[in-house]
């Protein structure tokens, strides 16, 4: 594990924190980048498989990621995300607005399960037809899930935002995904100019930009 | 202060839509139970915002996905944990039950009278190890929490409500299936009985999901 910035020893206003998960981005991303805009220093615990085999029967779900916040753990992605975002002002405006946030990312779950079988067999992690597969499942998943975000970012106002007037986790966690998805399908979104624009303007912000040069290349 | 007004869509049954009224009763709060049945769901589907329900109206704005209006109505009227790091645990059990859900889902729409299947063959081979890898986690969680009656924290919270209403359903159709989980079945019964849930449970309207 690597500690991203040497802690101060007389200076322990702020908790610790520990963010815990395999050397990639998935859905543990958004929670790295709302640390580091916040200008939080954490440990980003980027552990291989062998590592992991070691210590998962001590997490509480048998699963990564995990967060520690002063020793105590928080398992789930969107769990740790949401915890995080409420803390660093990520979270919308409003209780109904972190309300939307939270639906978004609940509609991008199901759609990412949709697309799940692609992606293993994309990555090399399961046997299949990866053309198929995306004519089949993800070309109609994108469809279905990008014409709601579209939808949103219109009905938000075109602000580059997808609830509110300022960056919340949907927009970090759908511009990250975006980065991925187009990795493999070249092009995937362009039908969905607001949504782009969303991703433009998040990653455009210059604290992100600072993260996304630093942070470790990978392909998920 | 006047009082939002709040209006419920989903069919006619308890599944994704319960946990929503639950909280809405137990906080006193008047709101619109409209129930659509599946033959008026296609010409409706449309003008929902994910084409889907449950859909929550909240002084006519719309917020969809169960998971959304359950944390959103649970921190309106204090059903979402004591603090902020035990929200984000009651978050954490309602998505590992979810994950779980997921998986079980299949079946249940059989038992249900969705889908077309055989019952037996999906209970022995998706539903039980779907619930060996869930249950024993739940188990161990009860008796940490200290058997008070909660899956977390010790006041009742919306994944209190969501695997209470879970375990109803499976004992409903599947009795025993659980009976290797005492301590699951012992918070559940804790968290049924509390009064104005008790109220609700008994005078709802009995549905097959």
């Amino acid at each position: 594990s690597r500690q991203v910035a040497p802690r101060s020893s007389h200076k322990q206003i702020m908790p610790s924190y520990k963010l815990s998960y395999f050397p990639g981005r998935g859905m543990t991303e958004v929670s790295r980048q709302m640390l580091h805009l916040s200008g939080t220093l954490f440990e980003d615990n980027r552990l291989e498989m062998d590592e992991w085999a070691k210590v998962k029967e001590s997490a509480p779900f048998g699963q990564l990621p995990l967060l520690h916040v002063d020793g105590k753990p928080l398992p789930q992605s969107f769990a740790i995300a949401r915890y995080l975002a409420k803390l660093f002002g990520f979270a919308g405006a409003t209780p109904f607005e972190a309300a939307w946030v939270d639906a978004l990312a609940d509609q991008m779950k199901d759609y990412l399960g949709e697309i799940k079988q692609y992606l293993l067999v994309a990555y090399g992690f399961a046997e299949g037809d990866k053309e198929q597969l995306q004519k089949e499942v993800v070309d109609p998943a994108i469809h279905k899930f990008f014409t709601i975000l579209e939808t949103r970012a219109k009905e938000n106002g075109s602000n580059g935002h997808f609830v509110g007037n300022s960056l919340t986790w949907i927009d970090l966690v759908v511009s990250d995904h975006i980065e991925i998805l187009e990795g493999l399908i070249p092009n995937a979104v362009d039908a969905f100019p607001l949504v782009k624009e969303v991703q433009r303007k998040t990653t455009s912000c210059p604290k992100l930009k600072e993260w996304l040069d630093k942070r470790p290349v990978t392909t998920w | 202060s006047i009082m939002p007004s709040y209006k419920l869509t989903y069919f006619d049954g308890r599944a994704r839509a319960e946990v929503a009224r639950q909280i809405l009763y137990l906080a006193d709060i008047p709101f619109e139970d409209v129930r659509i049945s599946l033959h008026d769901w296609p010409s409706l589907k449309s003008t929902t915002p994910f084409g889907q329900m449950p859909l929550l109206e909240v002084d006519g704005q719309s917020l969809p996905q169960s998971f959304a209006i359950f944390r959103y109505l649970a921190k309106q009227f204090g059903f979402s944990g004591d603090s902020p790091f035990e929200s984000a645990w009651v978050d954490a059990l309602a998505d590992q039950h979810a994950d779980y859900f997921r998986e079980i889902l299949p079946v249940l729409l059989t038992i249900w009278g969705f889908t077309q299947g055989d019952r037996m063959a999906l209970v022995k081979e998706v539903a039980t190890p779907a619930r060996d890898k869930y249950f024993p986690l739940l188990e161990k969680i009860a008796k940490d929490n200290g058997l008070n009656g909660h899956f977390v924290g010790d006041s009742l919270t919306w994944v209190d409500l969501l695997i209470a209403e879970h375990v109803g359903s499976i004992n409903q159709h599947l009795p025993g299936f659980l009976s290797a989980y005492p301590s699951v079945i012992k918070t559940v019964n804790k968290i049924t009985s509390t009064p104005r849930l008790k109220e609700w449970i008994e005078k709802r309207k009995e549905t097959t999901f």
